[in-house]
């Protein structure tokens, strides 16, 4: 990489150091290794699938081609979003406290820590992605509207991320703000269509406020997921607006919370 | 700037010390309004200073004079409050036990790590590893986590890290003195060795004797430069203060 400056070359080396220790630390001690990444995401997927899917007899929607059909499929599509925007939530905290302790003794940019772990924790999103696709393409449900996946993730890391540097900073100061971010993700989760679907939140004989509706329509995460949906579950064109407030959310919010991050984590080797 | 130097413009550095300071959110919230509680020092104050590239720059001075936070500026641990710093070159600093050592990682793993944060590829460590694990003596330890070394392995390895990947500039905050006689002397001839291939030393360090090896010596007082020059004059000068302070508190002491 001869044209690229030490300090960037330094950074992609640490960010790569710090995605390889999070990707080795997350599995290390166990004998199964990497079939855990596996076998997560399909039990999670299984539950959910059982009690909404099998009890509560929710319909999948439907599909132009009939051919993937499967309330497990959908909520498998959403889910790897889901995961993928809180593992970045959740994870900046993680990774900013593994290394503050390092930055009180040397220097280093604090945002490869955050950036690393992203990597890593995208590298397992594409794990179970890769499970998605040989499921759906032995169901012959591929078209050309994949391409729109690997973009919803994208936004959905950005999203996440950044919100992460900003409350990962916080979470540095005040020690309460990860119990916080925990307790508004799980209330989120239900804030988003994933164990059901957004035609069930615009019946008119259900009692849900309209406020309620526009918040689990055109809250970031919802957009992203919808896109996912589009481009493996329906093979659909997302649409426009859709995409424009999806793209608007993760850049704005992306930009700030890296504005704030490279503000405030100087400070960090100053905290007590 | 050539490669090496480093050069302090007009710094002075505020550490804010706050009691009662709200550590939860909760906290925070709770005491919004009223009036916070904080302590301002001046842990540095107005220092100018230059050190050329491939000088050996010892700095002395009472506990708490500020030695350690000029070293942690010159780092780029900390951002002066006013003024600048500028290091410019490959820099390597053993600040004190452990230096950016990651307790859970083996030592080997940290060595990796230490390099990453210096900019060297894996390839490179791994060409050096045998070097820093045999410098260091701590042997098959090295793939032990170091939060099991005793002290003296920890500044044995976090020496032989910063020592043997070519820093442009070494900064080092009196650590040596942890590790035993015959490692001590082994830093020394490496120190001298760095020296001689053009690496610029700052060295902070009680050790008068050691002092007079530096090209050139700073005395700090409270966070003052007092005075900057041939290692033999600015010794005797902080000498003759520590020894004037020791008769004062004798005569009390009567």
């Amino acid at each position: 990489m001869p044209s690229l400056s030490p300090s960037v070359r330094k950074s992609i080396t640490l960010i790569y150091h710090f995605a390889e220790r999070e990707s080795k630390s997350r599995y290390k001690r166990s004998v199964l290794g990497w079939f855990w990444s596996f076998l997560n995401p399909l039990v999670t997927v299984g539950v959910y699938w059982f009690v909404f899917g099998a009890i509560y007899g929710a319909a999948p929607p439907e599909t132009s081609n009939h051919n993937a059909e499967s309330f497990g499929l959908y909520l498998f599509t959403g889910l790897i979003i889901w995961t993928l925007f809180t593992g970045m939530v959740d994870g900046s905290m993680e990774w900013l406290s593994s290394v503050s302790d390092l930055r009180k003794k040397i220097y280093f940019p604090t945002e490869t820590a955050l950036l690393g772990g992203a990597a890593s924790n995208l590298v397992q999103s594409s794990l179970e992605v890769v499970v998605l696709l040989v499921i759906m393409a032995a169901l012959s449900n591929i078209g050309w509207t994949l391409v729109f996946l690997p973009v919803a993730m994208a936004l959905a890391l950005g999203f996440g991320l950044g919100l992460g540097f900003i409350v990962s900073v916080l979470n540095a100061r005040y020690r309460d703000v990860k119990y916080l971010v925990g307790i508004v993700l799980n209330v989120a989760f239900f804030a988003v269509p994933i164990v059901y679907t957004p035609e069930l939140i615009k019946r008119d004989d259900l009692p849900v406020p309209e406020i309620a509706r526009i918040l689990v329509e055109w809250n970031p995460v919802s957009l992203f997921i919808e896109i996912s949906r589009d481009a493996v579950y329906f093979l659909q064109v997302p649409l426009w607006n859709r995409f424009l407030a999806a793209l608007a959310w993760s850049v704005a919010t992306f930009s700030i919370g890296w504005v704030f991050f490279r503000r405030q984590s100087m400070s960090i080797s100053e905290e007590p | 700037m050539t490669i090496g130097a480093i050069s302090v413009d007009a710094v002075s550095k505020r550490f804010r010390l706050e009691r009662n300071r709200p550590s939860s959110l909760k906290e925070a919230i709770l005491r919004m309004g009223r009036t916070r509680d904080t302590d301002e020092f001046w842990v540095l104050q107005d220092i100018n200073l230059d050190i050329g590239a491939g000088s050996f720059f010892g700095l002395i001075g009472h506990n708490g004079s500020g030695k350690s936070t000029l070293l942690r500026l010159m780092a780029g641990i900390h951002r002066p409050t006013l003024g600048s710093v500028e290091a410019t070159g490959r820099l390597s600093a053993l600040l004190e036990l452990g230096t950016g050592f990651h307790p859970d990682l083996t030592g080997r793993e940290n060595v990796y790590l230490n390099g990453a944060m210096l900019g060297i590829a894996r390839r490179q460590m791994t060409a050096s590893m045998n070097d820093i694990i045999e410098f260091s003596g701590i042997g098959d330890f090295v793939d032990e986590p170091v939060k099991i070394y005793s002290s003296g392995m920890y500044v044995r390895l976090g020496f032989a890290v910063a020592v043997n990947v070519e820093p442009d500039i070494l900064l080092i905050d009196e650590v040596m003195a942890v590790g035993d006689e015959e490692f001590q002397r082994r830093c020394l001839k490496h120190m001298d060795m760095l020296r001689d291939n053009g690496t610029t030393i700052v060295l902070v360090s009680h050790n008068t004797d050691l002092m007079t090896e530096c090209h050139q010596v700073g005395w700090l007082d409270h966070g003052r430069l007092l005075k900057v020059g041939a290692p033999d004059d600015v010794v005797s000068a902080y000498l003759a203060n520590v020894d004037a302070t020791d008769n004062t508190l004798n005569t009390r002491n009567i």
